[in-house]
């Protein structure tokens, strides 16, 4: 019986509705690329292109997120759950939005990423995406399997998360606030929606077998693309002409704290394999909501927020 | 014998296949992965351009004319207008009144509102020559359509979406006429550009003729009015022409109408059902009595999860996330509503 699925009870004191009583919203935020330079973390291009891998591989990756959850919203029965998803969609949309406004930005300082997007965006829509599959039990696996991926993603996401809101080194270094801003609101967000992929995936299916399995996937894809994605920044980094990734300047930087350390990476495999695994067993609900309570980008303090905010009377033509 | 064969031709199989690899990998960087032909990422049609204020001139009283330029700038259709992040984070719209043939750059004028809501001041102020800000692409909810005569009215500042329109209109070679009031004619911008047209043009400055005569309007029937200027001048044209239907109004206010919330019905072509949207709620919670795992998510018009698509019916588009294009074919049941009495959604 090894594939019976049992769910963990998540951490009591972790979960949303302590904090929250309207359970996950999206945010509404907003960025300004204008100021940040190229190398946003002073004196550590590869730490800071390690980390602008996220701005790859999210907007298609985190899209993708939406597209396959649209999808699984008729199987859930529990309500709460269900109230959960749908935060969980509408804040992952914004993330995806997010992170795709750096990306022009980039191109501008001479750095385009677009021959790598354009792969992350087909192996996502296509490589991922529906496939034409007859109504019913085929058509059903591939959802399954997306929704056990999703939780597997999710399983780093918090980890990153949780990581980037304790980066200290970064704030020493003198990051630019902005992208800190954006990936700390990005990173509360996912410490604060943690539980909820994996909740779903235990809700609508929890084999551990294809837990096991498609971990192995997501934690294959995700070293292959983020491995790539370094290197591809570091060999066209306009003002690095000689610049390589190697796996000892990820050793240092992790030693340094301005990424995660390695220890740390290799623990956080049999973490999620673990059969009493939750996701709310690490990390802290209370320190993400402080987080975002405060960022700038949440709260509109970037501006151009106005043109989003909701229906109220904003814009007078030529007021 | 045979086995060093068989050992040399393998071994040339191998250097072969390595040297194909080699060659593919060499050509291309990033092999091995396919890419998506048209990419996605990195190319939201939402996104903030960036521009600089490259020209400012003063074309009346209390009017400022500034040229926006930069590379990204999308192409525009007369009546288009854009939303401008103001360097405080202020978000105004204003209507394009440049060419549209001239790439890259954007040109709108901003009247100083005395004790306004402190965007045109702002802009006033700040906007000088080098001033860098932030626009969003163009939308056009005011679109000239192809005719052989039009009426143009324009109420003093209300001029600036008409201006590109009189040029379209004159290279198409159209029969029109443009009635342009103002309070006094130095505070009436672009008088100069509008002097080759000749009598094509009648000025009504209301200082020495008083409010224009709209009595042409009810004569001119078939043929369509465009009109921009404020509220009053608005109901008047609406009130004189001949056929309402035929009027094309550019309201200075928001672009979402909050008022006004009528009662429609919701006709779910796939699941071949029909509900009825009261007047105090969204489409969505009308939608999700039918169909509760309908996906949206932040009920408030930004995260675009509820948009879906539209195969009848008229949409009063009530967010500001969506492109032209995307409110062609489809609408967010958070917050938008229906124009006409009902819709057909692929649901």
């Amino acid at each position: 019986m090894s594939n019976t699925p049992h769910a963990p009870a998540p951490v009591a004191s972790e979960h949303i509705g302590l904090y929250d009583r309207r359970g996950l919203q999206p945010r509404n935020v907003s960025f300004s690329w204008e100021d940040t330079p190229l190398h946003w973390l002073p004196g550590d291009p590869f730490a800071g292109h390690t980390i602008n891998v996220l701005h790859l591989l999210l907007p298609a990756g985190e899209r993708w997120f939406v597209h396959v959850y649209k999808q699984v919203l008729p199987l859930i029965t529990d309500e709460r759950l269900r109230a959960d998803v749908v935060g969980f969609i509408g804040q992952e949309a914004m993330h995806a939005a997010a992170h795709d406004d750096v990306l022009p930005h980039l191109k501008r300082l001479g750095l385009d990423p677009t021959p790598y997007t354009a792969q992350v965006d087909w192996f996502f829509e296509k490589l991922l995406g529906d496939r034409t599959l007859p109504p019913g039990r085929a058509r059903k696996w591939w959802l399954m399997e997306r929704v056990a991926i999703i939780a597997a993603v999710e399983h780093y996401t918090a980890f990153l998360g949780n990581w980037v809101l304790n980066a200290d080194e970064l704030d020493r270094r003198g990051a630019d606030p902005m992208m800190l801003d954006l990936l700390r609101w990005h990173g509360a967000e996912e410490v604060e929606h943690r539980s909820v992929a994996f909740d779903l995936f235990m809700h609508v299916d929890g084999g551990y077998r294809r837990r096991v399995r498609t971990w192995a996937t997501a934690f294959a894809a995700l070293t292959f693309l983020w491995q790539r994605g370094a290197r591809y920044f570091m060999e066209n980094d306009p003002e690095l002409p000689a610049a390589k990734a190697s796996l000892g300047q990820l050793f240092r930087a992790g030693q340094q704290g301005v990424l995660p350390s390695t220890g740390s990476m290799l623990k956080s495999i049999p973490a999620y394999l673990s059969r009493s695994y939750h996701p709310s067993q690490e990390g802290s609900t209370a320190q993400a909501v402080a987080y975002l309570a405060t960022s700038p980008g949440a709260n509109g303090a970037h501006a151009a927020n106005g043109a989003h905010g909701a229906h109220g009377p904003h814009g007078g033509v030529r007021a | 014998m045979r086995r060093a064969l068989t050992l040399t031709a393998a071994a040339g199989a191998a250097l072969l296949t390595r040297r194909a690899l080699r060659r593919r990998i060499r050509r291309s960087p990033l092999w091995p992965l396919p890419a998506l032909e048209n990419p996605v990422s990195g190319h939201s049609p939402r996104r903030l351009l960036r521009a600089t204020v490259v020209a400012r001139s003063e074309p009346a009283q209390g009017v400022v004319q500034l040229t926006l330029e930069s590379p990204e700038l999308p192409a525009w259709a007369p009546g288009a207008h854009v939303d401008v992040v103001l360097p405080s984070g202020l978000v105004r719209q204003y209507s394009l009144c440049g060419d549209p043939a001239d790439k890259g750059r954007y040109t709108i004028a901003v009247r100083l509102v005395e004790g306004g809501r402190g965007g045109s001041a702002e802009a006033h102020a700040h906007l000088v020559e080098g001033a860098v800000l932030r626009v969003r692409a163009p939308r056009n909810r005011f679109p000239l359509v192809t005719a052989p005569a039009y009426v143009f009215v324009a109420g003093g500042i209300g001029i600036t979406p008409i201006l590109p329109m009189l040029r379209a209109a004159t290279a198409a070679r159209a029969d029109w006429t443009l009635l342009y009031g103002g309070r006094t004619r130095a505070s009436m911008p672009f008088l100069a550009e509008l002097a080759p047209y000749g009598d094509r043009v009648t000025l009504v400055p209301e200082d020495e003729a008083g409010l224009p005569d709209l009595g042409r309007l009810a004569a001119a029937t078939g043929v369509p009015v465009y009109c921009c200027g404020p509220e009053p001048l608005m109901d008047a044209v609406l009130a004189a022409a001949a056929d309402p239907s035929a009027v094309h109004l550019e309201r200075f206010t928001a672009s979402t109408p909050t008022g006004g919330a009528k009662a429609f019905t919701i006709e779910l072509h796939r699941s071949g059902a029909a509900v009825e949207v009261a007047a105090d709620e969204s489409a969505l919670a009308a939608v999700h009595r039918a169909l509760p795992a309908t996906p949206y998510s932040c009920g408030q018009g930004f995260c675009g999860t509820c948009r879906h698509r539209v195969l009848a019916g008229e949409v009063e588009h009530r967010d500001d996330l969506l492109t032209d294009a995307e409110r062609e074919d489809s609408m967010l049941l958070c917050v938008s509503r229906a124009a006409s009495e009902r819709l057909v959604l692929d649901l």
